[in-house]
């Protein structure tokens, strides 16, 4: 779930939505970090020189010398001399939105941290609490490639003046800890973190917090809670974390994987970045493509990808054929799923998905042919919602938990048809009603599924119904 | 315009039965005859530990509570009450707690003083 | 211990005052007030401070938000999601218990999108509430009835039911006073936050995720605190109720009629209900001044103590020794005879439960008689100013102030068991305001941290030459206090004790002029009333004059014993329990309890405040003044006061405050009074300050009404046992 909840609350609700309306408007040509416009009509494949993520394999060396030997920790010192405002301009530049689902540009959320400070230290808080089912690029980062991470964290740090990073990482996750515990011990011994990190006159460091294990924890300030040592319960917002955060002090909350091409964007600049992908939704992207597919991969792509393309060139294509696909959920499971009539042609980026009804998400693609029991899928997702709901919330706690109940039904068809609009309705009741949005996310499959499937179900009831009475008789 | 009011009122006034002081005068004192003349027979009829003497007595206490009344609407009112209480006496249709509560009152007054009202579990 | 880094962080650095208005939740700070803004609530306008929260600024134009979660004393939790409301251009709902307005926001209560997000919560509070309040002792006053009447939606579609039914939780042993059926909880997390934030016992909590979530004690450990009876009232259904009201009344059968509570001398201001002439409960009164909304558990349990052990008849000691009920004729007049024959050898002992007009109902008759012993149970230093000046006797600066101050030196007192909402009252102050509390005395638990000083007297006397390390710390505090517990000023060094507080209290530099620094905190309610009418504090004057005749009023502490008197003393005791006065009484006058008497207390700040009847003195018990009355009548010095609109006038005449009801009188001549303590000739010794009420199984029975409540004796019985307990 990592960030994406937290900066769709961010962009939907209060306070910075203005804001971005007031950068814009204030002056009349595009003020400094304005992406360039997009001139490309076709997307992808990425060509192998452009890749941000040269180790996603782990075909080679993860550990310092091999990660020098790619390019990373190359005159970081030059990149933090530079200076924060040319990092977050970079940034902007690049038109990178965060990679954790809600798609947040990152440099404007890095500046928001450049206010005149009150005497509190800041702090980068880097969430690698990858729970979402379906997704599995941090973990790749973070086991072949941490020092990407490692150096971004110390460039984001710089960015937003933080005094220390906290990576808090996922408890499954036991091998990518310790890679990354290998990692930053490697820096601080090569002098790159610590006081004076890599000779710049910063001083950095770098802690990581194991989480337990739990969904929620992947949600901003839930995560802020869960490293503060309390129960892992979303906080009200506001205050945002921007204002208190982490042990009370300012502090921004990035994905694995934002934080990891940082460093990449500032060397090779923001209009390279910028160059991919459609305008709005530039970049590479980690895509991760599970399901029915002949060869479900963890891939670098170019954004804005067609998610035919996308799936019959790296996956392999659907298992069965392209005619067999019935569906697919393109960002992970919290988001709705999209039929094949609309696979066909959408574009794996934010504004193509968001015009399908779905999001992108974290861009974990699952993918479902004809041979799946679609209902007991998406049950079986909610189970998963219900199972992980904190249980602050009044709507999440009752309503994730009876939208559970009914969908099981669901599978078998014991069930009325007029409950499929019930059902739709709760779900209705359930989204946007909550401190934080894991109760949307356990809404939206259903919505996905009851917007596209409907047919299905109704004829699973009256088949139930057929049954029963022949039972009767 | 006080005293206008007094005076039609005092105009307005009807009498009840008497014309005037001696017809009422009359009607109380028969009225006093018949109790008396009863008195034996009620005595003994309802059986209550008084003498005759002791009634006569009492009957001549209860007239005297109003010798003051000049009013002659006011003694017809009571001639007629009285007649009314020698009936139903005459006709048992009273008992025997009825007469002698002429004799002595079924209630007990209120305390007025602190202390009394104290003890009686009035304060 | 709560005192969260947050709120260190807020209130210890500079923040602009947006971030102060928004955050922090108790901050009486802001020196300067930023600008206010308009808001529109349903198209009225209103101008509020930056931070208001939505639901504060309905409230000011009159529009009442449905809440559950939200309570205006404990910090905003905005889980029930209950307080949703539509803000104009927001595409999603808003929670007003925790959304800060802006500028120029348009807030809709009453729009389609609001109704619909309420019914929404409500289905989904209901989807699990069970359907039992017709046995639920919450019905009828019940949040989640009465909302659910005014917001849910009028039919249920509930299919569920049929299939898999409702959740069901075990009940949670939260000790004797709180019974518990968490079936019914819809996880507001009010108790929790009470327990945490003003209880200070982090022994609430919740455990579970999502639907499983269970509010509990984590492990099998009773929630046990001197407040804890406050989370009964808070939780908004049946969740949580009392364990000795349950099934006995309903609130629409009950009367209810506003009172004081005496158990302590704070003077927390009570509901008493009753039916039948019986008292069903007592619940706490909203008095900003006194006790906010809370009341300490002994007030609100102990009730059951004024229906065991009571004086119903007027008693006399017959020849073998034994005491036979008689009437009150008798009885007074034995009495009367007595006092004749005693002339004006006679004596009174004031106990803690004496309400005002007896006081002085009592001292009248006496001073007719021609004797002046009249005292208290309690002692008090007469040397220096003594009980002659106010100032030395009070909690003069308020408890209300008390939150607000930033250093508090305790002397001799534990005020988490003495008076809890004193306490409740310091710990908002450690909580929310950085207040740094120090404490001579017994190591003891109050709640919050605090910097034992040690329990040596030494340690006033180095604080008062100014050698103390803390020395430096009372002196610079901008809102210095110093609580004296009573306990110690009955030693014998007492008045050195008093001396020396107030010989350091003169010492600190208080901001506002206004600010009193000495405060003394009684444990009984009857002090301050009797000391303000000129009782004598102590016992020692009966014991020197041996008078024929003492009147004990409720005097149960066994300051004085039989062993004290000459054996022909003819003891009258004029209480209403049958404790230790009544036990060496030769003749008993049985009088009414605070619930059945319309009478005056002075609490420990100089309030006078007045009990009202609710129920009526059980068997022939009498209002005390009153019985007081008929014996000088008998006696042959009739007292001049017939009801109470007369003794109330006495009272006025005596000392007006007397009769000034809801209004704390305060003291002056602290000046005098210090000069005065610097004639005190005695000095401190060297044995260790210490306190009778220690750990919370002291707390429960201190006095006659709380040693014959069987609750309060479970209550005792469950600490010992979670003593016991390796939790």
């Amino acid at each position: 779930m990592a960030s994406r909840i937290v900066s769709r609350i961010i962009l939907s609700k209060y306070g910075y939505p203005a804001t971005i309306l007031n950068l814009r408007g204030l002056s009349s040509g595009p003020p400094p970090g304005t992406p360039p416009p997009q001139t490309k009509t076709s997307f992808g494949p990425l060509a192998d020189e452009d890749r941000v993520f040269t180790n996603l394999y782990g075909r080679h060396d993860w550990r310092l010398k091999g990660a020098m030997k790619r390019g990373d920790w190359y005159k970081t010192k030059e990149i933090l001399l530079k200076g924060s405002d040319w990092i977050v301009n970079e940034l902007k530049t690049s038109g990178l939105r965060g990679r954790g689902g809600a798609g947040f540009p990152t440099g404007m959320k890095w500046s928001f941290m450049n206010r005149p400070g009150d005497g509190r230290p800041k702090y980068l808080v880097v969430n690698a609490d990858e729970g979402e089912p379906g997704t599995c690029k941090d973990r790749e980062i973070m086991r072949h490639d941490p020092h990407k991470l490692v150096e971004g964290c110390l460039i984001a740090g710089r960015a937003i003046g933080a005094k220390a990073a906290y990576i808090y990482i996922r408890g499954e996750f036991y091998n990518e800890a310790s890679n990354m515990q290998v990692a930053i011990a490697e820096a601080y011994q090569a002098g790159f973190l610590g006081k004076n990190a890599c000779g710049s006159g910063y001083d950095f460091d770098v802690f990581m917090h194991r989480g337990a294990g739990a969904y929620i924890c992947g949600e901003e300030t839930a995560l802020i809670e869960s490293i503060e040592g309390k129960q892992g319960k979303p906080r009200l917002k506001p205050p945002f974390p921007a204002d208190v955060g982490v042990f009370g002090c300012p502090t921004t909350v990035n994905n694995v994987e934002t934080i990891a091409v940082s460093p990449s964007i500032c060397r090779r600049g923001g209009p390279w970045f910028a160059s991919f992908g459609r305008t709005r939704n530039s970049g590479t992207k980690l895509f991760n493509i599970s399901g029915h597919v002949n060869r479900p991969c963890t891939v670098e792509e170019e954004m804005s990808i067609p998610l035919k393309e996308l799936v019959e060139i790296h996956a392999g294509g659907v298992q069965g054929g392209w005619d067999n696909l019935l569906a697919i959920i393109p960002g992970g499971s919290s988001t709705p799923l999209i039929p094949k009539s609309v696979c066909e042609d959408v574009l794996m980026d934010f504004d193509g998905l968001v015009a399908a009804q779905t999001s992108l998400g974290t861009a974990a693609l699952i993918v479902m042919n004809k041979q799946t029991d679609i209902v007991k899928a998406i049950a079986r997702l909610i189970m998963f919602y219900k199972h992980e709901s904190c249980g602050q919330c009044t709507p999440c706690r009752e309503g994730v938990n009876w939208m559970n109940k009914m969908i099981y039904r669901f599978v078998d068809g014991n069930a009325k048809p007029e409950e499929i609009d019930m059902l739709w309705e709760i779900s209705k009741q359930i989204e946007g009603r909550s401190i934080c949005a894991l109760a949307d996310g356990a809404a939206w499959p259903v919505q996905g599924l009851i917007r596209h499937f409907r047919p299905e179900l109704e004829d699973r009831m009256r088949k139930f119904a057929e049954s029963k009475q022949c039972a009767a008789l | 315009m006080a005293q206008q009011t007094v005076r039609s009122a005092v105009k307005q006034v009807k009498p009840i039965l008497s014309l005037d002081r001696e017809e009422a005068r009359r009607r109380v004192v028969s009225l006093y005859k018949a109790w008396y003349r009863q008195l034996p027979y009620i005595v003994k009829q309802f059986d209550i530990p008084k003498s005759e003497a002791q009634c006569r007595q009492k009957l001549r206490e209860e007239f005297g509570k109003h010798k003051l009344v000049n009013d002659i609407r006011v003694v017809d009112l009571l001639v007629i009450k009285g007649q009314m209480e020698l009936k139903e006496t005459v006709n048992v249709w009273k008992q025997k707690g009825h007469l002698m509560a002429y004799f002595k009152d079924t209630w007990e007054p209120k305390p007025q003083d602190f202390l009394s009202k104290f003890l009686a579990g009035k304060e | 211990m709560l005192r969260t880094t947050l709120g260190k962080v807020l209130n210890g650095g500079p923040l602009s005052p947006k971030h102060v208005g928004i955050l922090s939740r108790a901050s009486s700070q802001g020196p300067k007030k930023p600008e206010q803004i308009e808001v529109f609530i349903d198209d009225v306008p209103v101008k509020v401070d930056p931070g208001t929260t939505i639901l504060q600024a309905a409230a000011l134009v009159g529009v009442e938000i449905p809440r559950f979660c939200y309570h205006e004393r404990l910090a905003v939790a905005g889980n029930c999601r209950m307080c949703l409301v539509e803000v104009e251009k927001s595409p999603k709902p808003v929670a007003a218990c925790a959304m800060p307005v802006m500028k120029g926001w348009r807030i809709k209560t009453d729009s389609e999108m609001t109704k619909r997000a309420r019914e929404g919560i409500m289905e989904f509070l209901l989807v699990n509430h069970p359907l039992d309040c017709p046995i639920c002792d919450q019905g009828g006053e019940c949040d989640l009835q009465d909302q659910s009447m005014a917001f849910g939606s009028d039919k249920s579609r509930f299919t569920d039911i049929e299939y898999s039914g409702k959740r069901a939780v075990e009940d949670k042993d939260f000790g004797p006073l709180i019974k518990t059926i968490m079936t019914r909880c819809i996880h507001c997390t009010r108790c929790i936050r009470f327990a945490s934030e003003v209880a200070g016992v982090d022994d609430l909590g919740t455990t579970g995720r999502g639907n499983d979530m269970q509010i509990g004690t984590y492990v099998e450990k009773m929630f046990l605190s001197e407040l804890s009876g406050n989370v009964i009232d808070l939780c908004p259904v049946g969740a949580l109720t009392s364990k000795p009201y349950s099934f006995t009344a309903r609130p629409w059968e009950i009367r209810k009629i506003d009172s004081i509570d005496v158990l302590d001398a704070i003077g927390s201001n009570i509901v008493v209900s009753s039916r039948t002439g019986e008292v069903m409960r007592i619940m706490p009164r909203v008095n900003e001044e006194i006790n906010e909304e809370w009341i300490a558990d002994k007030s609100r349990f102990s009730y059951d103590g004024l229906k065991r052990q009571r004086l119903v008849t007027p008693m006399l000691r017959d020849n073998t020794g034994e005491l036979k009920p008689v009437d009150w004729e008798a009885a007074l007049l034995t009495v009367a005879k007595q006092i004749k024959n005693a002339g004006s050898s006679i004596g009174a002992v004031a106990g803690g439960f004496a309400d005002a007009e007896v006081l002085v109902a009592v001292k009248d008759l006496l001073n007719r008689l021609g004797s002046e012993a009249l005292c208290t149970e309690r002692t008090f230093p007469t040397d220096g100013s003594g009980t002659d000046l106010r100032s030395s006797y009070l909690l003069n600066n308020g408890i209300a102030l008390a939150e607000e101050a930033d250093y508090v030196l305790l002397v001799g007192t534990n005020p988490r068991l003495e008076a809890p909402l004193l306490n409740s009252r310091l710990r908002k102050g450690f909580v929310h305001n950085e207040l740094d509390v120090a404490l001579i005395g017994p190591k003891v638990d109050l709640s919050y941290k605090y910097n034992h000083l040690g329990d040596s007297p030494s340690v006033l006397q180095q604080l008062v030459s100014g050698q103390h390390e803390v020395s430096k710390k009372l002196q610079s505090a901008k809102k210095p206090l110093i609580i004296v517990g009573s306990e110690v000023l009955e030693r014998s060094d007492g008045s050195a004790i008093l001396a020396a507080a107030q010989k350091l209290s003169a010492s600190t530099h208080p901001e506002a002029k206004e600010w009193k620094v000495l405060n003394v905190l009684h444990k009984v309610a009857s002090q301050v009333a009797a000391l303000d009418i000129g009782y004598a504090p102590g016992v020692d004057k009966i014991r020197e004059s041996n008078p024929k005749v003492l009147l004990l009023l409720g005097a149960d502490d066994g300051a004085i014993e039989k062993s004290d008197l000459p054996s022909d003393t003819f003891v009258i005791y004029l209480g209403h329990h049958g404790d230790l006065g009544a036990s060496i009484a030769d003749a008993i006058l049985p009088g009414a309890a605070y619930t059945e008497k319309q009478a005056t207390y002075v609490n420990t700040e100089g309030r006078a405040q007045q009990t009202l009847v609710a129920v009526t003195p059980p068997g022939r018990a009498r209002d005390d003044w009153k019985i007081i009355r008929a014996l000088s009548e008998i006696v042959g010095a009739k007292l001049p006061y017939d009801n109470l609109t007369d003794i109330r006038n006495r009272l006025d005449e005596v000392a007006p405050h007397l009769t000034r009801y809801g209004e704390a009188e305060n003291a002056n001549f602290f000046k005098q009074a210090q000069d005065l303590a610097k004639n005190v000739k005695t000095q401190l010794d060297n044995t260790p300050l210490d306190v009778k009420l220690k750990e919370l199984s002291d707390y429960f029975m201190t006095d006659s009404i709380s040693r014959a409540s069987p609750t309060m004796a479970k209550c005792v019985q469950a600490v010992l046992k979670q003593k016991q307990s390796k939790f």
